[in-house]
């Protein structure tokens, strides 16, 4: 037989694997269109200028560039939620849409260890705010792990606005809150106490933001963490979370959940409360999502947002991973 | 069960202590074997050992829930982890090096720096805006000045014995490195009941 080579972080699904992929994703299909969700299918290719004019978490490095005929530049699908964005503001005419799409996007940067060509299922809510609608998108994300089969998961949240408060205070600039943020996304408190007294932050937001790395657990974490500032923004954020877990706990979803003020996602384009899904076996995130409002408003329409993706590439792994430990 | 991978070497012997002193049934690991994987007679905890330098390879993709390794092969990975505790053993410096009239060389426009951590020296020079030829050498890096096949070099220093017996100095310390205890990023909350108690004891005897 010949052998003709993949490039780096890409693979064939053959029909064993395909079948379960496939599977998944129709329940997940079925799911979302019961929850009244209705299916997108975005351009592969974009312009270039589109994501590199709108304030955004898709790193240049991270495009598949190429050139058009005409000379522009275009790239491959590198996000979903920034083109069903794109969609909502520009194309839709309404003031809220509940869209899902089921799609690849491709991560040039990727590659190696890490996949290049990532399969997600998503939804993206738009013009529903307040801390309901964010319990309600988390408690779905919960909803669609289980439908699919999973039986040992957490979802894990925390809020962009409690950093950003922190950040506030501190009168640190923008180049040192991005070193410091690596640390705290790194729980790393060594790294981080040496650059806030280098940057000369102040003391209160000092042991702050120092403390970020081990505000993780369960509800009480919000306590912990109100004592610790009298920043307004940060405080909202405080409170708008534990809104988020009453209306969690009413939906019956609250054991599946934990927070983690220390996860600093990019700021670039995430607003408020934000969430990633945990499964045991799995050494990375199974779901990611959260509240990106301003998004839109960047494409010309202001519509506040949440969503969600689930990688399912990642969830199968992690069934795997359980039916091996039944065993 | 947690599992937990540990560098092969003396690290795993100051690592067998701590746990020991933890309640941990480490023993185990002060026996003379030659198997990778070990685990504690209640099968709490299974230990792998790797290279040192495959430790955050392990806990990032999630094979190990934890591992232990030095500061300086975790700059040197980049690994998408948690880091935990500063263990504070082990300790030494990441370093520049040479002869001591290359000390104004430091900052000449284009320096040739010999290396195991080539990552680490390469984000070093690029964050100084300088430009340096980085030169990836496996061993014996004190050599590489005294053939002149680089100005200096960029290595971890103990107790700087062998950089006497060269005719060498230390001319910049740059990074302090001790041991590092690490977590995956997703066991830490999915095994949190058995990874934080353990952590907070750790705390205690360092």
């Amino acid at each position: 037989m010949r052998y003709f080579k993949l490039p780096a972080g890409v693979r064939d699904i053959l029909p064993d694997e395909c079948e379960r992929l496939d599977a998944a994703e129709e329940t997940l299909r079925e799911k979302f269109k019961r929850a009244g969700f209705r299916s997108v299918r975005t351009a592969g290719l974009e312009y270039y200028d589109t994501f590199a004019n709108i304030k955004s978490s898709v790193e240049q490095s991270k495009m598949f560039k190429m050139t058009d005929k005409d000379g522009n530049l275009i790239v491959l699908r590198p996000d979903m939620t920034l083109a069903c964005a794109r969609i909502a503001a520009t194309k839709l005419g309404e003031s809220g849409a509940k869209l899902c799409y089921f799609s690849n996007i491709y991560d040039f940067s990727a590659g190696g260890n890490s996949d290049r060509e990532v399969a997600q299922a998503g939804v993206e809510i738009f013009g529903e705010e307040g801390a309901l609608a964010d319990a309600r998108a988390v408690a779905f994300a919960i909803d669609c792990l289980k439908a699919v089969g999973l039986r040992e998961f957490i979802v894990d949240i925390g809020h962009v606005g409690f950093y950003k408060g922190l950040l506030e205070e501190s009168g640190l600039s923008e180049e040192a809150a991005e070193e410091i943020r690596g640390y705290i996304n790194a729980k790393d408190a060594v790294n981080c106490e040496i650059a806030l007294k280098r940057y000369g932050a102040n003391e209160k937001a000092q042991t702050a933001i120092l403390a970020l790395s081990s505000l993780f657990g369960g509800a009480e974490v919000l306590d912990e963490a109100e004592k610790l500032t009298d920043n307004a923004l940060a405080l909202s954020s405080l409170a708008h979370l534990k809104k988020v877990y009453a209306h969690l706990k009413e939906l019956g979803a609250d054991k599946y959940v934990s927070f983690d003020l220390g996860t600093v996602k990019s700021l670039a384009y995430y607003s408020g409360m934000v969430f990633t899904g945990l499964a045991e076996g799995v050494g990375a995130p199974v779901l990611s999502g959260g509240r990106y409002d301003g998004l839109c408003a960047q494409f010309g329409k202001d519509l506040s947002a949440v969503g969600f993706a689930v990688g399912i590439m990642r969830v199968l792994r992690a069934l795997e991973a359980e039916e091996a430990k039944k065993c | 069960m947690l599992n937990v991978a540990l560098a092969k070497g003396r690290l795993a012997d100051s690592c067998a202590d701590i746990f020991i002193k933890c309640g941990i049934r480490a023993q185990i690991l002060k026996e003379e074997t030659r198997k990778l994987v070990l685990e504690t007679p209640d099968k709490a905890f299974r230990f792998f050992f790797v290279k040192p330098a495959d430790v955050p390879t392990y806990v990032e993709y999630g094979i190990a829930d934890i591992g232990i390794v030095g500061k300086d092969t975790l700059l040197e990975a980049g690994a998408d982890l948690y880091e935990m505790l500063d263990l504070k053993f082990e300790k030494c410096k990441l370093c520049l090096a040479g002869f001591p009239e290359k000390r104004e060389a430091l900052a000449s426009p284009h320096l040739r720096v010999a290396t195991k951590y080539v990552h680490t020296a390469k984000k070093l020079f690029f964050s100084r805006g300088e430009d340096a030829e980085i030169i990836k050498l496996n061993g014996s890096i004190e050599l590489a000045p005294l053939t002149g096949l680089a100005d200096v070099i960029f290595d971890i220093v103990q107790s700087g014995g062998t950089l006497r017996a060269n005719g060498l100095v230390v001319l910049e310390e740059v990074f302090d490195i001790s041991a590092r205890l690490v977590a995956n990023k997703v066991s830490l909350k999915t095994k949190a009941a058995e990874i934080l108690p353990l952590i907070a004891k750790m705390k205690e005897y360092i």
